[in-house]
């Protein structure tokens, strides 16, 4: 197991948003999280990785065995989580080539990897800018500055190809993707899918699953999964929508006295 | 005498001062422009937060220790350690040692004597020196400036003459050294020839021991048709230092000067007022700031710049990191007069608070009175975005690298335009030292 979920609470501002999930995550596998906007997916995504603003309230979340709720945004990080951001930050002043070189070493320090020399450094950005056809030029440039909505996006999936991460999450990356982008987007986390990692895809639109398909497909509504499936669930989705859904789990609710 | 006077000649440093001009000028033969500058002192006293340009610094508190006038010439071996240390790493350079203004020539490596002249401003007599530099234009009203005038008597006079071009900068490295607390004012000026080129970088250091040192110093700058002036000030200084400066420099046609002023913590009090006037058409102009102030410091730079001809650029970046209880006060003034067309100035001042406790001051103040001018100015206070943060640390980023990543990409208006490498380093890496101490000291109070 390499990411399990248990029970998982939290709350922003007082208000509870994740209201108890249970999510498990093996190595080579991709899960979809999918569910109408509001059910608390975004939240997921960013108490996994840390974002300061949530409060966790209950519950345990794991990988490969350590405690992942104990540790700060950039543990998290090198241990192997990888949040690719809905909206990714411009930051005018710190250059591309610096931030990636040091969270890199960073991260390398952490996994006991040997730096790499300024050589190798470019010969790995060149490849895996190769490898997820990400053609914008980074030197003497900000982080993120000037670069398109879908830049900015492809650029989240180049740092995921440098940075290697056991557990990719990737918070709507097709939203704001035309569709030659959104080819280009999935073909190169294809490419980068392995027996190794694991990717958890949270996505309005079942268009992306047709491009990277899940072995598993999640709902959540109201701060819970209310349902999985195989990738056939998504096609159902995208056919009735979500009410059904949301009956079976008003009235699941209603039974249960809640 | 009314009370305000009474008041003021309640402060001991008042009255020394008061004695000490008296004394100089026994024989009556003060020039016109001392007794001028004399009596401007003694009817207003020292500048109070009465005063607009010193309404957030308050002079009173720097001024209410007791200061002697009492120089002393420190041991050799203590000298030569110190320009040792003053050495910027890395920089091949010139330098110019001077001793309470008193020009060291043992220690100072000037170039060949085709490339200069150099006096003691005390071998210039007043007369002399108050017909050539004339500071009639800027300053009126400014106290210390007028307490500088009237009882300065010591400094540098420094001249490149005209298409010398030095191969190597200048580091001016100032010492000063009394016996107890220090208080001294300096005179110092700079002469640029036309078609002259310079580089210029100015410390000031204390080997008072632990006393207080209370410097007001006056820098005169001229620079001719078509020279050009790099001037980096370097303000790294001990926290018993008060350092109040003016400077002012005058511009002929097609000239450039450019200025960077280093503030640096930790001298209690840094006020600097720098007055730039274009007395030519076509000249050019960079003024950078990076304060960095910390516990305890106020620091305070007031600027202003003179357009009176058409068609000068100037532009102007200030941007300042506070730390924990530290206190910055920027004012920049931009005068376009009528006749000075087809100006572009361009001023910004940024400012990012590490503390809540921490307070900036700042104004802007343009006064345009032509029509077909570009002016701009903007000014911001600010914290780190916390989304920013965020995102640096979501990458594996730890939290101070990312800090200093954020500061970096703050600063990075102005060091980029530093073209001295060696400078660029050392300015950089005292900005983290300094950073990473008060990070040290503050991560739990600020950031927890």
């Amino acid at each position: 197991m390499m990411l399990s979920i248990k029970n998982l609470h939290a709350n922003i501002e007082g208000k509870e948003i994740l209201k108890g999930i249970n999510l498990e995550v093996n190595a080579g596998e991709v899960h979809a999280i999918m569910g109408p906007n509001g059910s608390g997916k975004s939240s997921l995504a960013s108490v996994l990785a840390g974002r300061e603003n949530y409060e966790v309230t209950e519950g345990e979340v794991w990988l490969d065995g350590k405690n992942l709720l104990d540790m700060k945004p950039e543990e998290r990080a090198r241990e192997g989580v990888f949040l690719a951001f809905q909206y990714p930050v411009e930051i005018p002043g710190v250059s591309n080539i610096n931030f990636l070189k040091t969270a890199l070493s960073e991260i390398r320090t952490h996994r006991n990897l040997p730096q790499l020399s300024a050589k190798e450094f470019l010969k790995m950005t060149r490849e895996k800018q190769e490898l997820v056809e990400f053609e914008a030029k980074l030197a003497n440039r900000s982080l993120n500055q000037g670069f398109s909505g879908g830049e900015k996006k492809r650029n989240e999936v180049f740092q995921l190809a440098m940075l290697e991460p056991k557990l990719s999450i990737l918070d709507e990356t097709d939203s704001g993707l035309d569709i030659d982008a959104l080819r280009i987007v999935s073909s190169g986390i294809n490419k980068l899918r392995s027996t190794e990692n694991a990717f958890v895809l949270i996505t309005h639109y079942q268009r992306l699953l047709e491009y990277i398909v899940p072995d598993f497909v999640h709902v959540l509504y109201n701060g819970q999964i209310v349902k999985s499936g195989n990738k056939d669930l998504a096609l159902e989705l995208e056919e009735k929508g979500y009410d059904w859904l949301k009956e079976e789990f008003h009235g699941n609710a209603a039974l249960n006295g809640q | 005498m009314d009370n305000k006077m009474k008041k003021l000649s309640k402060s001991p440093l008042y009255q020394q001062l008061v004695d000490a001009y008296n004394q100089r000028n026994s024989d009556g033969n003060a020039t016109q422009e001392r007794e001028q500058a004399f009596t401007a002192f003694v009817e207003k006293g020292f500048p109070s937060n009465r005063d607009e340009d010193w309404k957030f610094t308050n002079l009173a508190p720097f001024l209410a220790d007791e200061y002697s006038f009492d120089l002393q010439q420190p041991a050799a071996a203590v000298l030569e350690n110190a320009v040792q240390h003053a050495r910027i790493p890395g920089l091949e350079s010139y330098v110019l040692v001077l001793v309470n203004g008193k020009i060291n020539g043992s220690l100072s490596i000037l170039p060949d004597a085709s490339c200069f002249k150099l006096k003691q401003l005390s071998e210039v007599s007043d007369l002399n020196y108050f017909n050539t530099y004339k500071s009639e234009h800027v300053g009126a009203g400014n106290r210390m400036l007028a307490l500088n005038t009237a009882l300065f008597n010591e400094g540098y006079l420094l001249e490149v003459p005209d298409s010398v071009i030095w191969d190597k900068p200048l580091h001016i490295i100032q010492f000063f050294a009394g016996e107890q607390n220090l208080f001294i004012q300096n005179r110092n000026v700079l002469v640029m020839g036309r078609f002259a080129g310079l580089e210029v970088i100015e410390s000031v250091i204390s080997l008072q021991n632990g006393h207080k040192l209370f410097v007001n110093n006056v820098t005169q700058v001229r620079v001719a048709e078509q020279a050009s002036l790099i001037q980096y000030q370097i303000q790294h200084n001990q926290a018993e230092d008060r350092l109040v400066n003016f400077l002012e420099v005058v511009q002929e046609k097609i000239s450039r000067y450019d200025h960077f002023s280093f503030n640096l913590p930790g001298a209690e009090l840094i006020r600097n007022n720098l007055e730039i006037v274009l007395n030519g058409s076509a000249t050019e102009t960079h003024l950078m700031g990076l304060y960095l102030v910390g516990d305890h410091q106020l620091t305070d730079n007031h600027t202003a710049i003179h357009h009176l001809f058409p068609n000068c650029d100037s532009n102007e970046i200030y941007k300042g990191v506070l730390l924990g209880k530290g206190k910055a006060v920027f004012n920049g003034k931009v005068f376009v007069e009528r006749p000075a067309q087809k100006t572009n100035a361009f001023q910004q001042n940024n400012n990012l608070l590490l503390s809540d406790k921490a307070q900036v001051f700042a104004k802007p103040q343009l006064e345009i009175f032509a029509d077909d001018v570009k002016c701009s100015h903007g000014c911001t206070v600010g914290q780190f975005d916390p989304e920013s943060l965020f995102y640096l640390r979501s990458r594996g980023i730890g939290e101070d690298s990312a800090r200093k990543l954020l500061v970096e990409a703050f600063m990075f208006d102005v060091t980029q335009r530093i073209t001295n490498e060696p400078v660029k380093e050392y300015v950089q890496s005292l900005i983290y030292e300094k950073m990473e101490n008060s990070f040290a000291d503050t991560n739990t109070s600020v950031y927890g």
